[in-house]
């Protein structure tokens, strides 16, 4: 038995959306710490993981772990019913193949019910090992959402360098290049408006945009992200989700000295 | 597996304190640890088998090729302690450079043995996987890059055999579709089972499997000319975040089935993703040979026939393991011969590899029989140039001879339960494009007839006049899914052979017998089936007689057939015992033509860097035009391509001369200034919507186009306005006995 009540419906909705442009297929897993996923892109280049605790959810029950695949457009498309102040409940019965997803409207005058079929997905649960960066930026999540589309519109693939006096993303293509700067900057009047940087060592890495953009469909659920960036190793592009858990991407880097983008 | 995953969640809560040092995550203990947590859950062993270390850069690839080009971190430094992904990993090459650093270096790469003479190989020796492991693709995909290195179809033959060997030495379940793969097929081919993948999907799943855009991979496609090698290509330029599993020869078989499979809304991205799937997890050599087999074009001088032999001496070796030399070369021969004679009676490799490996090959012929439903191979027959040369090879036997009609070889099953199939010359299904042929089956047989399979020939045919169309008639009728009420190209059945008549198989047969049992089940329908005109002759001049009628009845000639000694039905073989005699073979018919090359294709494959095929035109001296009368490419040998494709290039002018007429449907690479002038032999002259040679001579709209050119030399005497004249194209193309409008009864009378 699973059934997991979470006030802030729209919480579910932005996590999905976040998320199922990457992975078209994924399993859902639930014990009693909370409700997780992790799935990697069809070219295996991008990695997703998410968890939710069962802290933040107002009502959490898992008496059994229990790992539910689901079409995560076929998610959306059901949680897109849902209004987004309506809280959302989540049930599931053992050995059950489906998954159901109940809306309350938040004065209780009305009840939706949507069933959806489980599938099986073969996926592997891979061990991420935590890993110590090099470099760690935190800054405005909208920011770098801006950057990533800013930058999509005229190359592919973007060179991410973290120095003393910031961090640099910068792009090639036919039209021209591109370079945008950002300093460390604590000076602000809101804290999620602050770039911070933590740096080790210098470091330079290269990515195809095409993730990062997708990646960045999860800023409505953080005012912040942290990037966090080692050589050699892919980077990690964090949101917070406050007091629940987080949403991580890890995107494998491309290899630099490759004739196909010529930064 | 939660439960497991938890220890990982609380420790990213709880980051443990540790050096920081982007390589070391992989050597210390806590990840090993975390590993063999996973290992130990019981979860599919596939899984459980993979590594942190496979994590986060594990990619060896991508390591292998980051250290090549940088020297700035080590990577590779962490691998040791890597468990090796799978145990059925082969030991890499140089240029693999140490994904599994496990394996000792001094190991030679097994692959290597593949090469070996058949008596000195031992399979098990270049197996790098345990027996009854899944065999890796990486084993065949290696295979293939050995086998487009050779040109020797021995040399070949041996590294196919060799493979084959070595998968039934250690995996026999395999065997199957290592055959199927070899034979770039992923059904038996009247099944009618394809792929179905166009090169334009290749493309974006390559890009979208390795991160690249569709312009880049298309740029590179046009330098490289070939889809394998721009996969071989684009292989490195993204990292991964985790190895998938190596690909096994077993799970690549099953992929493609399953891309065959996807039909409907969406299946053209479903293909994508299972191809997507594929790319990713194909190393070295493999994307090339994965691209090739998806194309269903090897280009690795690889045929069928090579892959059956190579079939039927590998299953000698095995039965034989311990002592290989003891294999005389008559036995392999034999063993070959049984193969390819099952397989073109069967040719069902689901059938034929079981039971290949359950009775051994002297007995297969016994296990596999032919069937109904099952179409065989057409028999064949050799050319010859005169009627003399037939009179002399059937000395004192008894032939008979039978018009050659120039339409579609069709072999019709009917079933006990009253169905029809149509199968093609290469047993795809061509039921759909004959339904009006499947409707008169009852017509034309008896009623005590319960089953048959025919061999005959499908012509276009003017029910009205009464007479044979050509082929190009014939050819626009669309190819599957005709609807019985919107025919327009009304069609006859010529029967000539007979294979198997209410259950009774008729193959070993003499052809007398069969004919009895042809002419003895079924009954002429006037312009919808009629039995093959025959005469049984040994005099010269009759037999060249009856020639010129078949030509005059547009057929293509005779065939000549023993009638009962050796007179076998012989399915697939090009047999000495059915001779053909073509108009075009013979030395009347097809003067030459002198024609210039206006404009050229790029070269694809094997002809990458040089022109593909050329257009050539003719000359009208009225208009003082050039006028396109064929695309040529064959003809050529390779030197000659070569110098040609060189001399050409110096003449490419960006746009057509505003003198050159051709069709705006017809779309060349380059175009080149008049130059040369080539000598070229076809087969006939036909009308053609597309070319321009004397339009307007013979025809108002369309002009006159040339079936099967090929080139005879350079005419360097000649200037490209001595070309031949639209004037003489036109002239040629009257006097053709045959010609191929259906309007022009006139020319036939003269």
């Amino acid at each position: 038995m699973l059934e997991l009540r979470l006030v802030q419906g729209s919480l579910l909705k932005k996590v999905l959306e976040s998320i199922r442009e990457l992975v078209t297929d994924a399993n859902f897993d639930c014990s009693a710490t909370g409700f997780s996923l992790q799935a990697m892109d069809s070219s295996h280049v991008a990695l997703v993981a998410l968890l939710l605790r069962s802290e933040g959810f107002e009502h959490y029950r898992c008496d059994r772990n229990l790992s539910m695949g689901m079409n995560l457009n076929n998610v959306s498309k059901m949680l897109r019913c849902a209004g987004n102040d309506d809280i959302i409940t989540v049930k599931a019965d053992d050995g059950s193949d489906t998954v159901t997803f109940m809306f309350e409207s938040p004065n209780q005058d009305k009840i939706a019910d949507f069933e959806m079929k489980l599938m099986d997905i073969d996926s592997e649960h891979l061990g991420i090992p935590d890993a110590e960066y090099q470099a760690i930026v935190r800054m405005p999540s909208s920011e770098f959402a801006r950057i990533c589309k800013d930058l999509s519109s005229i190359g592919d693939t973007v060179i991410i360098s973290v120095t003393k006096e910031g961090v640099k993303f910068s792009t090639a293509g036919d039209i021209g290049t591109a370079n945008i700067v950002c300093r460390q900057n604590k000076t602000v009047d809101k804290p999620e408006e602050a770039t911070i940087i933590e740096m080790q060592e210098p470091v330079s890495l290269t990515f195809a945009l095409r993730y990062l953009n997708s990646f960045t469909k999860a800023t409505p659920l953080s005012e912040t992200v942290a990037i966090s960036l080692s050589s050699d190793l892919p980077v990690v592009v964090e949101y917070k989700i406050a007091e629940m858990g987080y949403i991580r991407f890890y995107l494998a880097p491309k290899i630099e000295e490759d004739d196909d983008m010529k930064p | 597996m939660l439960l497991l995953r938890a220890p990982f969640l609380l420790s990213l809560k709880f980051p443990p304190l540790r050096p920081c040092f982007p390589s070391l995550p992989f050597s210390n203990p806590w990840s090993r640890n975390l590993f063999l947590r996973c290992c130990s859950t019981g979860r599919a062993a596939m899984s459980g088998r993979r590594t942190v270390a496979d994590v986060l850069m594990g990619n060896a690839r991508a390591a292998a090729a980051a250290a090549a080009k940088s020297k700035k971190s080590a990577p590779s430094s962490a691998q040791p302690e890597q468990p090796s992904p799978s145990p059925s990993k082969k030991p890499k090459t140089l240029d693999g450079g140490g994904q599994n650093p496990k394996d000792p270096p001094e190991e030679k790469n097994p692959t290597l043995d593949l090469k070996k003479k058949c008596s000195d190989f031992n399979p098990k020796k270049a197996a790098s996987w345990k027996d009854g492991e899944p065999v890796p693709f990486l084993f065949l995909a290696r295979a293939l890059e050995l086998i487009s290195n050779e040109s020797g179809r021995i040399a070949i033959t041996e590294i196919i055999c060799n493979v084959f060997r070595t998968v039934i030495a250690t995996t026999p379940g395999d065997l199957l579709a290592t055959v199927y793969l070899s034979a770039n097929r992923i059904a038996a081919p009247h099944e009618g089972i394809e792929l179905g993948i166009g090169d334009a999907s290749l493309v974006k799943a390559l890009a979208e499997a390795y991160g690249r855009k569709e312009e880049q991979v298309k740029k590179q496609l046009k330098e490289l000319g070939d889809l394998g090698l721009v996969a071989k290509a684009s292989r490195s330029s993204q990292k991964v975040m985790f190895k998938p599993q190596p690909l096994t020869i077993a799970k690549v078989f099953d992929t493609f089935r399953a891309i065959a499979k996807e039909s409907g809304k969406d299946s053209q991205d479903k293909k994508r993703n299972h191809i997507k799937g594929l790319l990713v997890a194909a190393t070295e050599c493999e994307p090339q040979y994965l691209v090739r087999l998806l194309q269903s074009k090897m280009r690795i001088g690889l045929a069928e026939k090579t892959v059956l032999v190579a079939l039927g001496q590998a299953a000698i070796y095995s039965e034989t393991n311990q002592n290989p030399r003891s294999q005389t070369q008559s036995d392999l021969e034999e063993a070959a011969k049984i193969i390819k004679q099952v397989y073109s009676v069967l040719p069902i490799y689901d059938k034929i590899v079981p039971e290949l490996l359950h009775v051994g090959v002297w007995k297969l012929p016994e296990a596999c029989n032919f069937s109904l439903g099952v179409p065989v191979g057409p028999m064949l027959a050799k050319p010859t140039k005169a009627v003399s040369e037939i009179l002399d090879k059937f000395q004192g036997m008894e032939f008979t001879c039978e018009y050659k009609y120039d339409g579609e070889r069709a072999q019709i099953h009917y079933m006990e339960d009253g169905s029809v199939e149509i199968y093609s010359r290469n047993a795809e299904r061509n039921t759909g494009k004959y339904p009006d042929v499947v409707g008169s089956v009852s017509r034309f047989k008896k009623p005590a007839v319960k089953s048959f399979v025919l061999d005959c020939e499908i012509v276009a045919y003017d029910r009205e006049k009464q007479r044979i169309l050509p082929f190009q008639i014939l050819s626009t009728r669309a190819r599957k899914g005709v609807i019985l009420s919107d025919i327009k190209v009304a069609v006859c059945t010529f029967a000539f052979d007979i294979l198997y008549v209410n259950g009774q198989p008729l193959l070993q047969e003499q052809l007398k017998v069969r004919r009895e049992h042809l002419y003895g089940s079924f009954e002429e329908v006037p312009g919808v089936f009629q039995f093959a005109t025959a005469i049984t002759s040994d005099d010269l001049e009759e037999i060249q007689k009856f020639l010129d009628t078949a030509v005059n009845t547009s057929c293509e000639g005779l065939i000549i057939k023993t009638l009962d000694k050796d007179a076998t039905y012989e399915p697939s073989k090009r047999s000495n015992n059915w001779l053909k005699l073509k108009k075009d073979y013979m030395e009347s018919i097809g003067d030459s033509l002198d024609l210039v090359p206006i404009a050229a294709f790029h070269g694809r494959g094997k002809r990458t860097g040089v022109y593909g095929s050329f257009l050539l035109a003719c000359y009208d001296e009225h208009n003082e035009e050039y006028q396109s009368i064929c695309n040529i490419g064959t003809g050529f040998s390779e030197s000659q391509l070569e110098e040609r494709s060189t001399s050409l290039r110096n003449k490419i002018i960006p746009k057509p001369k505003p003198y050159y007429r051709f069709s705006d449907t017809m779309d060349p690479d380059v175009w080149f200034e008049p130059s040369e002038v080539w000598e070229v032999k076809a087969a006939d002259l036909s009308i053609s919507p597309v070319h321009r040679a004397a339009n307007g001579i013979v025809d108002p709209n369309k002009g006159i186009s040339l079936r099967f050119p090929r080139l005879l030399h350079v005419r360097d005497d000649k200037s490209p306005e001595e070309a031949t004249t639209s004037e003489q194209v036109a002239e040629m193309y009257r006097a053709q006995k045959i010609n191929h409008t259906n309007n022009q009864d006139e020319d036939d009378d003269d």
